[in-house]
């Protein structure tokens, strides 16, 4: 059996422990939980400065009834944020790679604003699938246009962030292999394939953060329309 | 693709949603803001004299 470049991504097990359990449970230690003190360390006051800010720019566009899913978004960017920061170091396991993972993040969290949306304004949660203005002959199409758009958003946000991490991920190991092989032969060009990686690294580092906080917006925004 | 393998799908949804619900709320729950942002007073407050602990 013949090693390829998507192995990386194998649910990797050691000794029959499964190491995504340790992925998963590893970035949580980074975490201090706060307690009552009110003299924080550093680690501490930065990260409630980012919850703080963060829970404020995400909750602006949202009226006070959807201020009750601030937990739990802030929760699930630094959920997402963590994990695919740390999955950048080196022999690490990035468990937002898993397409299980987001769609299992995904779909609940979809289906519970569409579920929020028809229970408490089912009219105004059912008129989103019809633009304003649209002409009268359109009608019919548009509405299953949308009906089909609003039941692609789960499928969409999970595979959305497994593909990007996936690709930054497998691309990062192609790279690094070009540069590792062309050592020997060509020295120079290995110097520019590793200038090449650096550079993809510092975009990997923007792609996570950037996905975490692309997947808990669109959230937001779909709340926005429902709540 | 490994991550189109069926076996470790239901595992990893009850694993990180057990990890989700039960490690984070603690960690994210207990950051408080203890200002409350107050409007700027208008008028500039006189301060009251008061006694130096050495005088």
């Amino acid at each position: 059996m013949s090693l390829n470049f998507f192995d990386q991504f194998m649910s990797p097990t050691l000794l029959g422990v499964p190491l995504i359990a340790v992925a998963m449970m590893f970035p949580w230690t980074l975490l201090p939980t706060p307690t009552n003190r009110w003299l924080n360390n550093r680690t501490l006051t930065l990260q409630n400065w980012f919850i703080g800010r963060f829970t404020n720019q995400l909750l602006q566009p949202l009226n006070t009834g959807g201020h009750k899913w601030a937990m739990i978004l802030t929760m699930l960017m630094i959920f997402l944020m963590s994990l695919n920061l740390l999955g950048l170091l080196p022999y690490t396991f990035t468990p937002t790679t898993q397409l299980s993972l987001n769609m299992g993040l995904a779909i609940p969290f979809w289906l519970a604003t569409v579920l929020l949306g028809l229970r408490n304004q089912p009219t105004a949660a059912l008129g989103h699938l019809l633009p304003e203005g649209t002409p009268t002959l359109l009608i019919p199409i548009l509405i299953i246009i949308e009906t089909i758009s609003l039941l692609i958003r789960p499928l969409a946000l999970g595979v959305r962030l497994t593909a990007n991490l996936t690709a930054g991920h497998l691309l990062m190991q192609l790279i690094a292999t070009a540069a590792f092989v062309l050592l020997p032969m060509m020295p120079t060009v290995a110097l520019l394939t590793t200038l090449v990686l650096f550079l993809l690294t510092l975009l990997e580092i923007a792609v996570a953060m950037i996905q975490a906080y692309v997947f808990v917006l669109l959230l937001s925004l779909y709340l926005q329309e429902n709540v | 693709m490994p991550q189109l393998n069926p076996s470790p799908w239901l595992l990893i949804l009850l694993f990180s949603w057990l990890i989700f619900l039960t490690m984070l709320p603690s960690k994210t729950q207990l950051h408080t803001f203890p200002n409350m942002p107050s409007t700027q007073n208008m008028c500039k407050q006189e301060p009251e004299p008061w006694t130096w602990p050495w005088a």
